[in-house]
């Protein structure tokens, strides 16, 4: 188990320094540069800002700086908001988009799950269709939809939410919802799924045979391993959604760190555009781990290689 | 749910193009646009846009920026609220010597910065200096050109000792200008000529801006931040004018969305929408609301042709192109009246300055022209192509335009749309035919404009250059009379007219929502708003009524 974890994460070392290395090269191949605007600026002011940044030395030499930063975490200051350190924007942006999506995550799990064991449990009835139906629905519309018809409807016309904002409580509500919709419709699909296979098999022919109640059979045999699909998919989709939804975030102006990413891409603010990615891709893999540490837990069969 | 889908898409899709919900709240016989339920007490909320870049008014550069410098610092003079004219600021009076050379400014006295340390005329000597020092970098440093030295010494060429800037004791502060420059006293309105506080900048160097260290001198105090989200403010209690500041609390967002923006307003939580936040398919709807307010606005829209590009080497096309392009239809039908069709440079409204007359539609001469350069009904016209940065309105405009070009001319324009880096590099290394251009003037005066086409300014990005056009500028700028300054700048706005090097479409317009409530808010050219005039009128409603 240890010695799993510690392989797991030392091939994180080599996937990382792709993934910084080619950002890198990507945002150096982009157009324009950081100092770039509308209103040409002058000359000598241009050429001291490089200086000061560095970026006025060989594109080698700027490539390991920026390695040996990223090993300390150090990413310097953002480019663009040069008063704030790439750490310090990363840190307060996260700290929203975690509380934003794990609030939908908690969501995501609560209702997709449930809807997903009844829809397995009542298959090929009304009660699977409809939830079916509505996790069709569910899946294929877009959160850049969902987002406008919540605010009207909920924040404009019925006055119970804030339009947007990240202030109370109540402020939560409509993004989580928006940023949930499609992960509930997503987990209960994946969990019927799940269930149906597992309902068939032997050991559930079994517990059924020895006389237990269906309610115990479904509960306490056959949900264990039918949320399998669940558990895999819930790493990627941690991530992503903890990361905050660039699209929800847009809409409901919430300060996460999603929109770092888009914005500094736009910008071309180099370090933070770096310091971002290099985040993200740790946190996933970090979660991927986590994800097959727990498969194990609740599939014997897996072992950890 | 199979049927509401298609319901739920509709919707949202019209959600995205006109203001949603009900017709407007209507009171006191007028319709207003959402919530009608004022803030508590004088709490004042608006929507500051996108993410400031900068804090500090020497280096910064853009209009949330600036929005915010104008809040937390004060330079010598202030605007007025409606007219923009300059009024004594940090500076109570001042004189100019016969020839406008050499301005002098006298303090007011017991002038401090927010945390209590005296602020003298020699605060001004070394700020202005710091924006002029290279090393600093500042962007709008060329504003202070005027100045005496100045340019030499931001281009490193000396070393700044014979700077025209002077402190004879602490209240007063003398400058020596180069040459006359007639806008000059407006110019220190504006933020890059604001003092910033030394003792603080020697100390937190580029953290100085962070909110638990910047200290101010304007009629707001900064108390929170969180980026992307809001800032907010308080009086500032040091400030000199702190008895006519009425409001208590003002909180600006800062979102970036233009949908979300109107959504708050329109859900109350914000006051004032300001201008650049109405997405644009809602404009069209906006007239009938009495928050809905629109002015001129200091810019001009327009297509900028390369000079160094065949065929647009030959002025006879560049006119054609010109001629060809219908700006009353665009600005009617495409833009529904939310923008005026302009056929100038220069935006309207420079005191005294009467512009050339505007270039119409005029199809038979521009076929003509198109002849005559070798090209009869556009046979044999090269592909050209037209830039023009990411954004569904510079599309439909463009579209447009190419189709006008087809229509009267016969010619097949190619559209080329980039994202804005990819679309700023090859504006400024000439790799274009035409490109979607648009300017904002600085200050109140034409030279904001035609200053970019001079010979090798850094915003041409035309090639073209003419040494009649930079001979006239160069001798306005001399020139101390000002009726004829005007003149001679009108003459060289003719002669680029004349050369189409740029082809205007449109005049910009400030278009904005205000709670009628807000009372101190009024619609200027360059959109500025100094906001320690602002307050909430509680009794809105009597007084509406009041009115006519």
């Amino acid at each position: 188990m240890i010695a799993f974890i510690l392989r797991r994460v030392l091939l994180m070392v080599p996937t990382l320094l792709v993934i910084a290395t080619l950002t890198f090269v990507m945002m150096r191949l982009a157009p324009g540069g950081p100092f770039m605007s509308d209103k040409e600026m002058p000359a000598r002011a241009k050429q001291e800002l490089m200086q000061r940044y560095g970026l006025d030395r060989p594109l080698h030499e700027q490539y390991l700086a920026f390695l040996g930063n990223a090993v300390r975490l150090e990413f310097g200051p953002s480019y663009k908001y040069p008063d704030r350190e790439v750490r310090d924007i990363i840190v307060q942006g996260f700290v929203v988009s975690a509380e934003l999506g794990g609030w939908a995550m908690l969501v995501a799990l609560v209702f997709g799950v449930p809807f997903g064991v009844l829809a397995a449990v009542r298959q090929n009835r009304p009660e699977d269709f409809a939830i079916m139906t509505l996790a069709l629905a569910g899946v294929s519309v877009p959160a850049f939809v969902l987002g406008p018809v919540l605010v009207l409807v909920f924040a404009l016309t019925l006055t119970w939410f804030p339009a947007a904002l990240w202030t109370g409580p109540e402020s939560r509500v409509l993004p989580v919802l928006a940023l949930s919709v499609a992960y509930i419709a997503y987990i209960a699909r994946l969990t019927r799924a799940g269930m149906l296979e597992v309902l068939q098999q032997d050991y559930i022919r079994t517990a059924r045979a020895k006389g237990l109640r269906e309610r115990a059979v479904v509960l306490g045999h056959a949900l264990q391993l039918g949320v399998l699909p669940v558990v895999s998919y819930l790493g990627p989709a941690a991530a992503r959604i903890l990361m905050g939804s660039i699209v929800i975030e847009q809409i409901f102006a919430v300060p996460g760190l999603g929109r770092y990413l888009v914005i500094g891409a736009i910008n071309r603010d180099y370090t933070l555009v770096l310091g971002v990615v290099l985040f993200y891709a740790t946190f996933l893999m970090v979660l991927n781990l986590l994800v097959d540490l727990a498969y194990q837990r609740l599939d014997p069969r897996v072992e950890l290689a | 749910m199979r049927a509401l889908l298609p319901w739920l898409l509709i919707c949202a899709t019209l959600s995205s193009c006109a203001p949603a919900g009900d017709g407007g709240v209507v009171s006191e016989g007028r319709r207003w646009f959402g919530s009608l339920t004022p803030p508590v007490g004088q709490v004042f909320r608006f929507n500051l846009g996108t993410e400031p870049e900068l804090r500090d008014p020497g280096v910064m550069g853009g209009q949330p920026d600036g929005r915010f410098a104008r809040m937390v610092f004060e330079g010598l003079t202030v605007n007025d609220a409606r007219t923009l004219e300059p009024l004594p600021g940090q500076a109570r009076a001042w004189t100019i010597s016969p020839d406008g050379l050499v301005y002098t400014f006298h303090m007011r006295p017991g002038l401090v910065w927010s945390d209590g340390t005296p602020l003298t005329a020699h605060d001004f000597v070394w700020s202005w200096r710091r924006v002029l020092a290279p090393e600093t970098a500042a962007r709008n440093a060329s504003l202070l050109y005027p100045i005496r030295g100045a340019e030499a010494f931001n281009k490193g060429e000396s070393d700044g000792s014979d700077l025209g800037l002077a402190a004879p004791d602490d209240s007063t502060f003398v400058v020596t200008l180069g040459h006359p420059t007639a806008y000059f006293l407006f110019l220190t309105t504006y933020y890059v000529f604001m003092p910033v506080p030394r003792h603080v900048i020697e100390r937190h160097g580029v953290r100085w801006t962070l909110p638990a260290n910047l200290v101010g001198n304007g009629a707001f105090r900064w108390t929170f931040w969180r980026q992307n989200d809001r800032y907010e403010f308080v009086p500032s209690p040091t400030y000199w004018d702190r008895a006519h500041v009425r409001l208590e609390r003002v909180i600006a967002y800062t979102v970036d969305d233009l949908n979300t923006s109107s959504n708050l307003y329109k859900s109350g939580a914000t006051d004032w929408n300001p201008s650049g936040y109405i997405p644009s398919p809602w404009l069209a709807y906006m007239k009938p609301y009495a928050d809905y307010r629109t002015d001129r606005y200091q810019g001009t829209y327009f297509y900028s042709f390369n000079t160094t590009r065949a065929p647009f080497d030959d002025v006879r096309v560049r006119r054609a192109l010109m001629l060809a392009v219908d700006r009353e239809t665009i600005a009617r039908d495409l833009l529904k009246g939310s923008r005026e069709p302009w056929g100038r440079i220069t935006p309207a409204g420079y005191p005294g300055y009467e512009g050339p007359p505007q270039v119409g539609y005029d199809p038979e001469r521009a076929r003509a022209l198109l002849a005559q350069a070798g090209y009869p009904e556009g046979r044999g016209f090269p592909r050209v192509s037209l830039l023009f940065n990411t954004s569904e309105d510079h599309r439909r405009i463009a579209e447009a335009i190419q189709a006008m070009w087809k229509r009267d001319l016969g010619i097949t324009v190619e559209l080329s749309n980039q994202e804005w880096g990819s679309y700023l590099q090859a504006t400024q290394a000439l790799r274009y035919d035409i490109a979607r251009r648009s300017w904002i003037g600085d200050y109140l005066d034409p030279n904001t404009f035609l200053q970019m086409l001079m010979g090798g300014d850094g915003n041409n990005r035309t090639g073209w250059s003419d040494p009649r056009y930079d001979a006239l500028l160069r001798e306005a700028a001399r020139t101390l009379e000002p009726a004829q300054r005007l003149r001679m700048l009108a003459e060289a706005e003719a002669l680029a007219l004349d050369a189409a090097v740029f082809l205007p479409i449109y005049h910009y317009s400030t278009t904005e929502l205000v709670k009628p409530w807000v009372r101190g808010l009024h619609p200027t050219v360059l959109d500025v708003h100094p906001l320690r005039h602002v307050w909430i009128d509680h009794d809105w409603r009597r007084n509406l009524e009041a009115r006519p």
